[in-house]
């Protein structure tokens, strides 16, 4: 399965073949997470892509697990490359629910507010980890020294965390 | 459970433990499953944290030293 140089055709046969079963659906949920910024977002996708032509036998997976592993593939590269891009650390307060959501879809404004709303109703502990870790871009380890906490603490509190939110959204009707 | 996956789903995992994540994921139903599950939390915080700022400027404030 590694490449060599003579099945350079066969994978760029490949990669077209992924792009034309998963680019499009891809493109469109990763424009969501790009601020509409197109180049980058059809950048992620092919990354993505290519990752997935790396590890092809996870293409062989039942349908919904492989879309549920490429959206999680392109979200980490998304959220590297907000890292990369704001140079210095963020220092930026996180998202509060009374901010007045600019219309660039009511959806999404008012899903805010929901979720907003159950992450202010999870205990702390489950708070404090979701906002340290995905809400500021930040992984594990970084969270864990600003919390204070071991990372297999910061891991469990966010599993935890992210199942009891997910809970309170599904009961909002907004989760699956 | 492996409580790894949440952190892998919300892609906040370091590097490290990403490459070796995925390996176990390749051999671990539970995780499989709750990779599906899970997948709805990190879009729905997107609307959240992506919302444009509430401020009057485009630019979110620089510096908010507590
Ligand atoms: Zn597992």
């Amino acid at each position: 399965m590694c490449p060599v140089l003579g099945h350079l055709d066969d994978m760029e046969h490949r990669i077209q073949a992924l792009y034309e079963q998963f680019g499009g659906p891809l493109l469109r949920h990763v424009r969501k997470t790009t601020g509409n910024d197109l180049q980058w977002a059809e950048d992620v996708v092919q990354e993505t892509m290519v990752r997935a032509w790396r590890h092809s036998d996870r293409l062989q997976w039942e349908p919904g697990l492989v879309w549920a592993w490429l959206l999680t593939v392109a979200r980490r590269i998304v959220i590297d490359g907000r890292r990369r891009r704001s140079a210095r650390p963020r220092e930026v307060e996180p998202p509060e629910a009374d901010t007045v959501p600019v219309p660039d879809g009511c959806d999404r404004a008012l899903s805010a507010i929901v979720v907003a709303d159950a992450l202010r109703s999870l205990s702390q502990e489950h708070r404090e980890v979701i906002e340290q870790t995905y809400l500021r871009d930040r992984t594990i380890s970084e969270a864990a020294e600003i919390l204070g906490i071991p990372p297999g603490t910061v891991k469990s509190r966010l599993y935890y965390g992210i199942r009891a939110l997910r809970g309170l959204l599904r009961d909002k009707g907004v989760a699956g | 459970m492996h409580p790894e996956v949440a952190a892998y789903v919300l892609g906040v995992l370091d590097d490290a433990d990403l490459q070796a994540f995925e390996r176990h994921l390749d051999s671990c139903e539970r995780c499989q499953s709750e990779l599906k599950e899970l997948q709805d939390v990190p879009d729905l915080l997107d609307d959240l944290k992506l919302q444009p700022s509430a401020s009057e400027d485009d630019d979110p404030p620089i510096s908010m030293s507590r």
